[in-house]
C-alpha cells in the first residue's frame, strides 16, 4: 500500500488565519447518542480553544462529556449511535467535521494523536509493543521494518523505558501500568505530533507513578512545543502541569479559568465543590466533603441550569433559565447567574 | 513448548484408557451372544463355542479382558474379529474416506462460516446480517437426510441433465476429491450456522475492543484496523471450536457416508455393533479418541501462537 502524504494545502501551516486563529478550536460542539431510551445529549455547546505549548485540562466527573469531546476531536466516535448535531472542530483553521473519512485519517495519529487511560487494554494484545510504536511509521512513513523498529527503540528510550533495546520485542502484558502507558506515550508521540489528548492518563496508576508520568508528559510538551488536552477529574493532577482549565459539568463548559485562578477562588458552585472534596492534611479526623446528589441523567437533563438540583445556592431562575457562559476577565468565565457572589463568598 | 507437548501426550494416555475402558465396557454389556450370531439361526456346535470362547477369552471377567485388550494395542495390535480377520485390514481405507469426508467438511465450514461470519459483524443490522442470521437458523434446522437428498438431486442429477455440468458425483469414491464435495457440504451445515454465529459474536466483541480504538486513533486505515488489529483477536475463539469440531465430524459421519455411499468409518461403526464385533467397535473408537486428542493439542498450540498471553511452560 503506497503511503499518501498529509495534504498539506489543505492544513495551512503559515496561512494568515493561524495569527488569530488557535491550533485547535472546539466551537459550539453538540454531541448526541440514539440510545433505546430516547437522545443522551453528551456535550451541549462545548468551546474551547488550545494553542501550541498550550496545557488545557478539562475537568469534570464521569458523564460530563469531556471524553466524548475529545473523541469527537479525535473522530473516534462511533457514528452512529453517536451524532454530532452540529459545531465545529477547527484544527489549524479547518472544521475537521467538514473533512472526510480518509482526509481526517491522515491527521489522526499524525497530528493529533490520543493517550488512553488503560494502556492494557488500550495496547493490542497480540503485537509486541515494537511493533505497535514500529506500524507508525510503517503506515504513516513508509519506512522499512528494520528503519521503524529502530525508531520504536529510539521512542522508548525516549519515554525511559529502561533497555528499551531488549523489551522492544515484548508483548503488553509483559509491562508494568506505568510502563506500558509510557509505550502508549511513545506511540501517539511518534510523528510528532501538534495535538496530544491525554484521557486520564494516569487514572489507572499508582500515586506515585502518576507524578513519573505526568512530569514526562509536561517534558515532551517542552522539548515539542506541543499543545496538550489533559483531561482528568482529579483535580490534584492538573495543578502542576495545566496552564488553563476548563470545568465540564452535565455536557457543558460551567467554568474557564487559568490555573491559578481556579484554586485561588472558584466562580462556579461546582468548582468549589470540586475543590473542597479534595482531602486535606489540616482537615485530618474530619469527614470528607462531598457534593451531594448524582450527575444529570444525560437522557433527561434538569431544566434551567444543570448543576441546580446539587447547587447549595441555588435561587428561582437557576430551575427555570439557563445560565449563559458569562465573561468575567478576558481568560475567565462561568456558566453561573450568581458568579459575582460566588467569587466574593457571599452566595447562598 | 517442547515439554508442554509431551507433558500433554502423557496426559492423553488416562483419556485414551478411560475412554477405551467405557466402551469396551458398554460393548460388554450388549445384549446377545456374538458366537451365536456367527451362526445365524442355526444352533451353534458346542465344541465350537467352547472353542472361540477359550480363544476370545470369553470366560474371563470384564477387566481381564481389557487388559488383554489393551496389551494388544501396546503391541500395535487391535485384535481379531470374531469372523477370523484382523481388525487392521477391517480399518484399511476406510479411516482414510471418513478423514477425507471430515477435512473436506472442515475447510468448506472454515471458509463459508468465518466468511459470513465476517460479513454479518461488519454489516451488523443491516439487510445482509438478518438475512445471514435468518440463513444459519435454516441450516441449523434442516436434517441431513433431507439436504443429502436434496443436494445429490439438484447439484448432482437435475444439474447435469439440465446444462450438462457434472460437477458434482453423488455417491462412491471414484471421482477422487470432487467425490468428497457434496457430502462435504450435507456434513459441515450444521457446523456452519454454528461457526458462522460464533465469528459474528467474536468480531463484533473484538470490535468494541479499545485497542480497536487505539487503531483507529493512531489513523490506520480501516483495512488494516480490521485484518490485523482485530481478526487476529477474534480468531482465538474459532480456532478452539475448529479444532473440537474435526472429532464432532469424523464421529458424525454416518448417516453422510450412507446417502453418498462412501465406505467410511461410520458405516463400518454400525455395523460393527449390529454384528456384536466388539474388538471393531473398540479399535475404532480408540483410533478417534486418538484422532480428537491430536486435534485438540494443535488447537492449543495454535492458541500460544495467536495468543502471547499463552505460554505453556
Amino acid at each position: 500500500m503506497k503511503n499518501p502524504s498529509v495534504d498539506t494545502h489543505l492544513l495551512p501551516a503559515d496561512s494568515g488565519t493561524i495569527g488569530t486563529e488557535p491550533l485547535l478550536a472546539v466551537d459550539n460542539l453538540h454531541v448526541e447518542f440514539s440510545t433505546r431510551q430516547g437522545v443522551a445529549r453528551a456535550v451541549n455547546g462545548v468551546s474551547y480553544a488550545l494553542n501550541a505549548g498550550e496545557t488545557l485540562a478539562v475537568l469534570g466527573e464521569s458523564g460530563s462529556g469531556k471524553s466524548v469531546t475529545a473523541q469527537a476531536i479525535m473522530g473516534i466516535l462511533d457514528m452512529p449511535p453517536a451524532r454530532i448535531p452540529k459545531g465545529e472542530i477547527r484544527f489549524r483553521g479547518t472544521d475537521l467535521l467538514q473533512l472526510s473519512e480518509a482526509q481526517r485519517s491522515q491527521i489522526r495519529g499524525q497530528q493529533i494523536a490520543m493517550i488512553f487511560q488503560d494502556a492494557l487494554s488500550a495496547l493490542n494484545p497480540v503485537f509486541t509493543v515494537g511493533w505497535q510504536i514500529a506500524e507508525m511509521f510503517r503506515v504513516h512513513k513508509g519506512m522499512s521494518k528494520k528503519a521503524a523498529y529502530a525508531k520504536a527503540v529510539e521512542l522508548m528510550d525516549r519515554v525511559r523505558i529502561p533497555a528499551a533495546k531488549q523489551r522492544v520485542n515484548d508483548y503488553p502484558h509483559q509491562f508494568s501500568g506505568g510502563m506500558r502507558q509510557r509505550i502508549m506515550i511513545a506511540m501517539s508521540i511518534a510523528l510528532d505530533p501538534e495535538v496530544l489528548i491525554a484521557d486520564e492518563p494516569t487514572t489507572a496508576l499508582d500515586v506515585t507513578v502518576q507524578a513519573q508520568i505526568m512530569e514526562l508528559l509536561a517534558e515532551l510538551q517542552r522539548e515539542s512545543n506541543m499543545g496538550l488536552i489533559l483531561i482528568t477529574h482529579d483535580l490534584g493532577v492538573v495543578a502542576d502541569v495545566a496552564d488553563k482549565i476548563a470545568v465540564m459539568y452535565g455536557g457543558r463548559i460551567v467554568e474557564n479559568a487559568p490555573v491559578h485562578d481556579i484554586y485561588r477562588n472558584a466562580a462556579h458552585p461546582y468548582t468549589k465543590g470540586l475543590l473542597e472534596s479534595i482531602p486535606r492534611v489540616d482537615m485530618k479526623g474530619q469527614e470528607l466533603y462531598a457534593i451531594k446528589g448524582l450527575p444529570p441523567n444525560l437522557l433527561d437533563m434538569p431544566t434551567g441550569c444543570a448543576f441546580h438540583p446539587r447547587c447549595p445556592f441555588r435561587q428561582d431562575d437557576c430551575v427555570t433559565d439557563v445560565p449563559a457562559l458569562h465573561e468575567i476577565s478576558g481568560t475567565r468565565s462561568s456558566a453561573c447567574h450568581y458568579w459575582r457572589e460566588v467569587l466574593d463568598g457571599t452566595a447562598g | 513448548m517442547g515439554r508442554y507437548v509431551v507433558r500433554r501426550l502423557l496426559q492423553a494416555i488416562p483419556v485414551l484408557l478411560g475412554t477405551t475402558f467405557l466402551i469396551f465396557t458398554l460393548v460388554y454389556w450388549l445384549p446377545g451372544d456374538p458366537i451365536q450370531a456367527l451362526a445365524g439361526d442355526r444352533a451353534v456346535d458346542p465344541v465350537f463355542r467352547a472353542t472361540m470362547r477359550e480363544m476370545f477369552h470369553l470366560d474371563e471377567p470384564l477387566v481381564v479382558q481389557y487388559g488383554y485388550y489393551v496389551q494388544g494395542i501396546l503391541s500395535g495390535d487391535f485384535g481379531t474379529t470374531f469372523r477370523g480377520l484382523p481388525v487392521s485390514t477391517i480399518f484399511e481405507g476406510k479411516f482414510q474416506i471418513t478423514l477425507n469426508l471430515a477435512m473436506t467438511a472442515l475447510v468448506i465450514e472454515a471458509i463459508v462460516g468465518i466468511g459470513l461470519g465476517l460479513v454479518a459483524a461488519l454489516r451488523r443490522g443491516k439487510a445482509a446480517d438478518t438475512a445471514i442470521l435468518a440463513f444459519t437458523l435454516l441450516l441449523v434446522s434442516i436434517p441431513t437426510l433431507v439436504s443429502g437428498f436434496v443436494l445429490q438431486l439438484v447439484l448432482g442429477l437435475q444439474l447435469k441433465t439440465s446444462t450438462g455440468i457434472d460437477f458434482f458425483p453423488v455417491a462412491g469414491t471414484s471421482e477422487g476429491w470432487r467425490s468428497y464435495l457434496l457430502p462435504g457440504i450435507v456434513l459441515a451445515g450444521t457446523s456452519i450456522a454454528y461457526l458462522t454465529r460464533l465469528t459474528r459474536t467474536s468480531l463484533m466483541e473484538t470490535l468494541r475492543a479499545d485497542y480497536v480504538r487505539t487503531a483507529v486513533a493512531k489513523g490506520m486505515p480501516r483495512r488494516r484496523v480490521l485484518g490485523r488489529h482485530a481478526l487476529r483477536n477474534s480468531l482465538i475463539p474459532l480456532v478452539t471450536y475448529l479444532g473440537a469440531d474435526l472429532g464432532t465430524l469424523m464421529s458424525g459421519a454416518v448417516i453422510t457416508e450412507t446417502i453418498f455411499n462412501l465406505n467410511g468409518i461410520g458405516r463400518q461403526l454400525v455395523d460393527s455393533v449390529y454384528l456384536s464385533e466388539n474388538s471393531v467397535v473398540v479399535g475404532i473408537v480408540t483410533v478417534l479418541v486418538l484422532i480428537f486428542i491430536a486435534a485438540n493439542l494443535v488447537v492449543d498450540l495454535l492458541y500460544a501462537v495467536l495468543d502471547p498471553r499463552i505460554r505453556y511452560e
